[in-house]
């Protein structure tokens, strides 16, 4: 599948309006969207490149290419979302007492209703945007996979990925002939030590959500992203690759007095692992 | 009697040759002014009649040199002069006196050159030619300071005009690419017609004014209604997530650092 992709950046203070204007276009009301999103990212096994030099002698040239190029070229950042509610926050009043719970550890604890092990999971996968074809609009070849539910570092630490980090995607969603129109900003967990700009990151998925309001936005201001996306499911089919491009360039011509939708600079989507 | 010198028959003869350009630069200014229809050009008129004001220099300094040889000698008919054949050219060279018409331009000329004032170009013009058609030499002394404001007068002339033609370009309040008549017609009109973008300046002035204007009500419109809007959504995030922050800000972190930490988890700095 391929995705074309325009971006807008929102200022907080014109967020509410933009709902309403989207909500006007596209004759719906927004679908609110919380989704945790983890980051994977793909590492060399040791045992790989051993393996690899064990075969290279009865493999030919080519293939010997090709592989080192899977190997090597191959190494992703990947993302596992996770859809929730707004009731698997930490539904107790006080805060602390969810930050005590989440730093607790693994057990659950009485009156937060997430339940981590039924959590279900799909892996995203993004590719690095195209380079120069369409310079005035993202596209990137994309594919999802729907994962096991509950622990999901064990599966894809199987597969060859690390735990990153993650964060909670807040938005609303929008659709409009075939454009989804995602309004969304990032949100940040609350760190421990009440200091949200040290850079701690633990080791594996939260199980346990805090409290909504513990968490922060990654932009200071609150500002959010307007995300025009439109997936095509043959990107090799010139001809729908065109008309996709010509939606979103009707959205974001119908949008123009209101933000300014943009192509992203490909590599702020460089998925690729260095 | 005596015989002239060849120097002095020289300098006679280079008074007829000015004289020849002369005419002959006078008579195709006629010749242009009759024929051609329209009228010539501005710049084809103005080159001609510097061409004749150049010749009318250069004569009235030639005549002025040589006044003293012109004012003593005098024309008779010698007994070889062909008078049947060129009577009139004889009656013409012994005139003591001018031509009527001559004599008009002549005292017009001088009259224009006491008063010193109005000097235009066919005051200069008629009253150097009239003297040199004279041929008699009358009254040349001088002639060359003819075309010619005094000092006084120039600086006078200039300090009177800038004021002057100001006041009238403020008189007539026009501006820009338009007369009176095409503004009376409808500019919009005409700056439609010819795809013209400037049109009078009061009006471009006004209208820009008029447009700065909107733009402003639109302006404070959209301000109260963003600030209306800004800080009701500000106190809603305030409710959800309890962070400070200011109101009505641009973002600052970019949409590309926030993008890259969706994808790859780095930290925008």
């Amino acid at each position: 599948m391929h995705e074309l992709l325009l971006f807008a950046s929102v200022p907080s203070h014109q967020h509410h309006e933009l709902l309403q204007q989207l909500a006007g276009l596209t004759a719906m009301q927004p679908r609110h969207r919380l989704e945790r999103r983890l980051i994977f990212k793909a590492y060399r096994k040791p045992g790989l490149v051993n393996a690899r030099g064990g075969t290279s002698r009865e493999m030919q040239g080519a293939d010997l290419v090709r592989l080192n190029k899977m190997l090597n070229g191959g190494m992703y950042y990947t993302q596992v979302v996770g859809p929730i509610s707004g009731a698997d926050f930490g539904s107790k009043p006080s805060s602390s007492g969810d930050l005590d719970a989440t730093m607790s550890g693994t057990d659950e604890t009485a009156g937060s209703s997430y339940d981590y092990d039924s959590q279900p999971w799909k892996l995203e996968f993004r590719d690095i945007p195209e380079a120069g074809t369409r310079s005035t609009i993202t596209a990137r070849l994309t594919a999802s996979a729907t994962l096991p539910k509950g622990d999901i570092v064990t599966p894809m630490s199987a597969w060859g990925y690390s735990f990153v980090t993650e964060y909670v995607v807040e938005g609303d969603a929008f659709i409009h002939n075939d454009i989804v129109i995602f309004l969304h900003r990032v949100l940040q967990y609350p760190v421990h030590g009440h200091e949200p700009h040290e850079p701690h990151e633990p080791h594996e998925p939260r199980r346990q959500m805090p409290s909504f309001r513990d968490l922060s936005p990654l932009e200071r201001t609150g500002s959010y992203i307007l995300q025009a996306a439109i997936t095509v499911q043959d990107g090799s089919n010139q001809e729908l690759m065109r008309t996709a491009s010509q939606h979103l360039f009707g959205l974001r011509e119908q949008l123009k007095t209101a933000v300014r939708l943009e192509h992203a600079d490909r590599l702020s989507l460089d998925t690729r692992a260095k | 009697m005596s015989t002239l010198s060849p120097d002095q028959i020289k300098s006679l003869e280079q008074s007829r040759q000015r004289l020849i350009q002369l005419t002959h630069s006078l008579g195709s200014l006629i010749t242009s002014l009759n024929q051609s229809d329209p009228l010539p050009s501005w710049p084809s008129l103005q080159s001609q009649a510097s061409i004749i004001s150049s010749n009318l220099l250069t004569l009235s300094t030639h005549l002025s040199e040589n006044h003293d040889l012109l004012r003593s000698i005098s024309a008779y008919p010698s007994p070889e002069f062909p008078t049947r054949t060129h009577g009139n050219t004889l009656e013409q060279l012994l005139r003591t006196k001018l031509d009527p018409r001559v004599e008009d331009w002549v005292g017009r000329g001088r009259k224009s050159d006491n008063n010193n004032t109005d000097m235009g170009l066919w005051g200069t013009l008629t009253s150097n030619s009239a003297a040199g058609l004279s041929s008699t030499g009358q009254g040349l002394s001088g002639e060359g300071n003819v075309a010619r404001l005094s000092e006084g007068d120039l600086a006078a002339l200039w300090e009177w005009a800038p004021v002057e033609a100001n006041s009238e370009a403020r008189r007539r309040n026009w501006g820009g690419d338009f007369t009176l008549e095409e503004r009376e017609r409808g500019v919009q009109s005409v700056a439609a017609g010819l795809g013209l973008r400037r049109v009078l300046e009061d009006d471009e002035d006004e209208s820009e004014e008029e447009e700065e204007e909107e733009e402003e009500d639109e302006m404070e419109v959209v301000g109260v209604r963003k600030s209306v809007t800004g800080s009701g959504f500000e106190f809603d995030i305030a409710a959800a997530s309890g962070g400070a922050r200011q109101e009505g800000v641009a973002p600052v972190v970019p949409l590309d650092d926030i993008l890259r930490y969706m994808t790859t988890g780095i930290p925008p700095r």
